[in-house]
């Protein structure tokens, strides 16, 4: 149960700065995912939190301990890593078992040690295969059972899902918060999948180009966009610059306004404020069925949930188009 | 069928032109004599008797094995860490490295042993006529052997990674290298100093050239005695060529478990 501290921390390689000014800091037991666009500098800035990487300026404290220029393997952190770097020559059971062989510790409470972390992340039976002879989702067990065993103060997992199949990666993703949450372990969680991020986190830093451009809980981050590229980012939103703004909804705005694609809706009837409109494509989302639909020459994209056949809405049929003002946000 | 048939003849005609020399060599060690017949005249087993009891082949094979085992001990001493150096943190040497190892091919074994006889013939350093100077030839030609065996599963291992995670878990560098790489490049080390010993073994030029009777090797033993019968120099080739094919297949069999476990 750990508080982790990041001020002013900035990374450069050359020329290039990967990231700067970034602060923030973690409760404990928090899950605090970075989410980012590939390139963004969110699996160094997890480098740089792990010492694995050094940076140029700024500081890290853990539990108000300052670990800036301690060793990576004195920081007490675990990691998972996106290309999971087991041991091949090892089983296991005795890449679980590296770390604390490394502590030194007796054989006896490394056995203890590696059957509980092997039954918290459910690896029973796999204990004598190696890596090789591991499907990717047991890899990625054995390697957060590597991270969880030596019991680190912070987890830090590095794009750990992104090598899985949807079906492993979504019920790997299920377990690794509920064993965090079991753990109440402070865990920072880097990934590129909106997805992840939403149903993973307590909180979200959004980055881009070196920066966190917003922060918040899960809910705000995606309901509240501060930025046309957190908006773009975060889902499907549409965007309607200031003159589109003004056509389609007689709203002045500076910036572009952004619009849920759940929050619009379409009726069959004429409604006060609705406006007319035509669809010109749907896709099936599975639940949801998203319609790409016209109104005043503005291409907009409706979520509706997939309630039924009879209720799908056919190509070209003419429907009524509600926005209500209360979910138009306008973004920088 | 027919073109079955046609694949066949090419491989068994390839069989028989690659074997028929060897298989001459054998029944020519075996021979008590053979001249004006097709087939020898009675088979038996005194040249490579005399041979096996020959005590300057003898001393010639040891002194083979000497060299090379020493060759092949300094080499994994000196290549294995300047493989995984190069790899692990000066991955901009790689291509310097790829050149490096050309140059013992790119000079021809005569030329580099005139160069190397004017200097190490008299002092400061004097190695010619002693086995030292051949070690450190033999290093040079087994070289790229070695590198570019390490090299390739350096390269396939996601080196950087499996350090990283050994350095959180607690591991300093060089444990981490002794615990997870070097078992990890065992398989590719062992092929390539098998196939490197080979290779060594049948070395003539430098052993020749540089070394001579003074510290006799078994392909300088091998020329010096070819004028004595040609049944027991044919025997001196078959016992060598058994050694190599036992190593050989030694190599291959380690290189194929080596990809099977990867």
């Amino acid at each position: 149960m750990s508080v982790v501290t990041v001020s002013a921390l900035a990374k450069r390689y050359g020329a290039a700065t990967i990231f700067q000014d970034i602060s923030f800091s973690l409760k404990s037991g928090e899950f605090v995912t970075l989410l980012g666009p590939s390139g963004c500098g969110k699996s160094t800035l997890l480098r740089c939190i792990s010492g694995l990487t050094g940076i140029d300026h700024g500081s890290i404290s853990v539990d108000g301990g300052d670990i800036t220029h301690t060793p990576p393997q004195n920081r007490g952190i675990g990691m998972v890593f996106q290309s999971y770097a087991l041991f091949p020559n090892m089983t296991a059971a005795q890449n679980i078992a590296f770390g604390l062989k490394m502590q030194k510790l007796k054989a006896t409470e490394i056995a203890e040690r590696v059957a509980e972390v092997v039954k918290l992340v459910e690896l029973g039976g796999r204990e004598q295969q190696y890596p090789h002879q591991l499907s990717g989702g047991q890899r990625q067990r054995v390697a957060l059972a590597r991270a969880l065993v030596v019991q680190p103060r912070i987890l830090l997992l590095d794009e750990p899902l992104s090598a899985l199949d949807a079906r492993i990666r979504k019920s790997l993703r299920e377990q690794i918060r509920d064993i965090q949450q079991r753990l109440g372990l402070t865990t920072i969680f880097v990934t590129h999948d909106q997805e992840e991020a939403l149903t993973l986190s307590d909180r979200i830093f959004v980055m881009d180009h070196g920066k966190v451009v917003q922060e918040g809980t899960a809910e705000t981050v995606y309901t509240e966009p501060e930025t046309e590229f957190v908006a773009r980012f975060m889902g499907s939103y549409n965007l309607l610059d200031p003159g589109q703004g003004k056509a389609l909804l007689g709203v002045e705005a500076k910036g572009h306004i952004a619009i849920r694609p759940e929050s619009i809706q379409l009726l069959n009837h004429p409604q006060d404020g609705s406006l007319p409109g035509v669809i010109r494509r749907r896709q099936l989302l599975g639940n949801i069925i998203r319609y790409q639909v016209e109104s005043a020459g503005i291409s907009l994209l409706v979520d509706r949930l997939n309630r039924s056949a009879d209720d799908l809405l056919a190509d070209g049929s003419a429907v009524q188009v509600l926005i209500s003002r209360d979910s138009l946000r306008e973004v920088r | 069928m027919r073109a079955d048939l046609y694949h066949r003849c090419v491989v068994a005609g390839l069989m028989i032109l690659l074997g028929l020399p060897v298989a001459a060599t054998l029944l020519y060690s075996l021979a008590t004599q053979w001249g004006a017949t097709i087939l020898p005249d009675g088979l038996t087993p005194a040249w490579y008797v005399q041979l096996w009891q020959d005590a300057r082949f003898l001393s010639a094979f040891v002194h083979s094995l000497e060299v090379c085992i020493g060759t092949l001990l300094i080499g994994t001493l000196f290549i294995v860490p300047a493989a995984f150096v190069v790899f692990y943190r000066f991955p901009g040497l790689a291509k310097l490295m790829n050149l490096l190892i050309l140059v013992p091919f790119a000079v021809p074994p005569v030329v580099s042993s005139v160069g190397l006889l004017q200097l190490y013939a008299d002092g400061p350093v004097t190695l010619v006529g002693t086995p030292w100077i051949l070690v450190g030839c033999y290093f040079t030609v087994a070289l790229p052997f070695m590198y570019r065996a390490l090299a390739n599963t350096l390269g396939a291992m996601n080196l950087h990674d499996l350090m990283d995670a050994a350095h959180l878990l607690g591991a300093s560098t060089m444990r981490a290298f002794l615990m997870v790489v070097l078992p990890n490049l065992k398989k590719s080390l062992m092929a390539s100093l098998f196939l490197s010993f080979s290779f060594l073994l049948g070395e003539f030029v430098f052993a020749n050239m540089l070394v001579g009777t003074r510290y006799e090797t078994l392909q300088v033993y091998l020329y010096n005695v070819r004028q004595t019968s040609g049944h027991f120099t044919s025997a001196v080739v078959l016992s060598y060529f058994a050694f190599t094919l036992a190593l050989t297949w030694l190599a291959a069999r380690l290189g194929k478990s080596d990809r099977g476990a990867s």
